[in-house]
């Protein structure tokens, strides 16, 4: 019969396309690792021999280590501060209902659909205005700009199916507004709270759209360097800094899948 | 912590906690976005319409930047390349993403943990480490290269870099997550049991595909799509470095005007149209997509 013959030829396909999906998922990530163990001078495929020499190359660099303690200081701290914003919002959305609210919802999720550049510039031009351009202080108000939607929707999600009856009970026991929201909320969305918070991390960490623009000279991000060494030449130390950044984001990635799973964070 | 007694605890502290709950709680998020988002865009509008091409302290009031890109056809036919681009990108991504979804979809949870794990990587990794990951797989002493050669399809290393496919390519395997992802959830919405139903009734997986699948997903692959294309067209790190000076996109174009040459005002102007490019697709998703809801 031809149906039955076209159905496996359809299955066929399917199963090649995502075949080509997860290889080519994986193929960047663990062929810079590869290229980054060379003991040649060269980046070239395959490796001529392993070592771990551009490893010591990279943390001998200082470009790339002051760049490094950057971006940990920015993403620590664009991670706190769009934890606090967000779930002020997303409790204050969850718990009442006001005039603006929906369009406050979609006003929170929107940084992720406006063109990178037109954020970028736009924030470059209007923070120079307002005497905060070239400042670290300008460089972590966008990120906290791009980190916050995904704070905001997991926070209103989880909320949303909290289940309210431990908070009424606490509050039968005639305990305080302040001591359930410590006590009971706050311990409930913990792995929520932890999940996004991670995930606001990562984000910031390798943000590079953004920071390029508002980068300066003394606060290039990490991923920001690498941009600059890549455009101009580049060897092997380069590989190694970006197997370390590989392996450090699929290490918090898996940390995350292994506190909640990953579709609570998407 | 239920309206009544917050506000009987707060009239006791300071102002700002006296403030309704509910403005206490939000104002610090609406503050960022007005002042953060919408602000910047705001200037940035404003910028695009200042006379001459000084960075700072420019007045006046001029459609002359406009004109210049409209006037000029290297500008609008970066434009239009860009247009094709995404399209192409979003196409590849749905062709690539749907089958890859469905699949995840109706996957055992167990397994699925671990196929989106690997599915949203080029999502977590930075940008920047993704392309430099395929500079080196596509690079003249790269994978690529290093497998033709063993195959003797060539006898020496040819340039697969800097042309219109690399950056597609690259491109849509960057955005790929936001397609499978949509696809994901809107088939597992889908009840396995229509297509049991349809195939009961002896339709093959193709008929089921085309009348049962495909219908119902069919919100799920437009948010995709529009998501993917306005991502692809507002990309200018990917075209810089894998298209080189040959693929120019109005994103690698603007990045140059503001960080290279400083001209704010036209770069603004090209930011602008870009804006409302993607602010249009869009708009117009949305709408298609609430008029298919009623």
């Amino acid at each position: 019969m031809t149906s039955d013959w076209l159905d496996r030829l359809l299955a066929f396909c399917g199963t090649f396309i995502q075949l080509t999906v997860y290889l080519t998922a994986l193929l960047p990530p663990v062929i810079v690792i590869g290229a980054s163990l060379t003991a040649g001078n060269s980046m070239g495929f395959p490796p001529e021999g392993l070592s771990l020499r551009w490893y010591g190359a990279a943390f001998e660099s200082t470009p790339f280590m002051t760049s490094l303690v950057t971006s940990l200081q920015l993403a620590v701290l664009a991670m706190a501060a769009s934890l606090v914003i967000g779930f002020a919002a997303a409790y204050g959305i969850d718990r009442h209902r006001f005039v603006g609210r929906d369009t406050l919802q979609a006003l929170a999720l929107s940084p992720l659909i406006v063109p990178a550049v037109v954020l970028g510039i736009g924030l470059l031009q209007f923070l120079t205005l307002v005497g905060l351009g070239q400042t670290f202080l300008g460089l972590l108000i966008g990120h906290v700009v791009i980190t916050l939607p995904y704070v905001v929707r997991t926070l209103t999600n989880s909320l949303l199916l909290l289940d309210r009856s431990c908070e009424e009970a606490a509050y039968n026991l005639r305990a305080r507004p302040l001591t359930v929201l410590r006590r009971v909320t706050l311990p409930l969305l913990l792995p929520a709270l932890v999940s996004s918070g991670i995930f606001a991390f990562v984000i910031s960490f390798g943000n590079i759209t953004l920071s390029i623009f508002l980068g300066f000279a003394g606060a290039e991000t990490l991923p920001v360097q690498i941009f600059t060494f890549v455009e101009h030449s580049y060897d092997p130390t380069l590989a190694a800094v970006s197997a370390v950044v590989i392996v450090m984001t699929v290490v918090i990635m898996l940390a995350i899948e292994r506190i909640v799973g990953m579709d609570r964070v998407l | 912590m239920d309206a009544a007694t917050g506000q009987a605890l707060r009239n006791r502290w300071p102002l700002p906690f006296r403030l309704p709950s509910w403005l206490f709680l939000c104002s610090p998020l609406g503050m960022v976005l007005v002042l953060f988002l919408l602000v910047p865009i705001l200037s940035l509008v404003r910028a695009s319409f200042y006379e001459g091409d000084r960075s700072f302290d420019a007045t006046g009031v001029s459609l002359e930047h406009y004109m210049r890109f409209v006037g000029d056809p290297y500008y609008l036919g970066v434009l239009l390349d860009t247009l094709g681009f995404g399209l192409a990108t979003a196409a590849l991504c749905l062709l690539l993403g749907f089958p890859t979804g469905y699949a995840l979809a109706r996957m055992a949870p167990r397994h699925r943990r671990w196929c989106i794990i690997m599915v949203i990587l080029p999502l977590t990794l930075s940008l920047v480490v993704v392309v430099f990951g395929w500079l080196v797989v596509l690079g003249r002493q790269g994978l690529v290269n290093a497998i033709l050669i063993s195959l003797g399809l060539i006898d020496r290393p040819v340039q697969l870099l800097f042309n219109a496919t690399a950056v597609v390519i690259v491109l849509a395997q960057q955005f790929l997550p936001f397609m499978v992802l949509s696809v994901m959830s809107v088939v597992s919405q889908i009840d396995p049991a229509l297509e049991e139903a349809a195939a009961s009734l002896r339709a093959n997986r193709r008929t089921t595909f085309r009348r049962v699948i495909i219908p119902l997903a069919l919100p799920g692959i437009l948010s995709g799509f529009t998501l993917v294309f306005v991502l692809s067209v507002s990309a200018f790190i990917t075209p810089r470095l894998v298209g080189g000076y040959k693929v120019q996109m109005l994103g690698s174009l603007i990045y140059e005007q503001i960080v290279v040459l400083l001209n704010w005002p036209f770069g603004a102007a090209m930011s602008v149209v870009l804006f409302l490019v993607t602010l249009t697709i869009t708009l117009l998703a949305n709408w298609c997509l609430a008029q298919r809801a009623r």
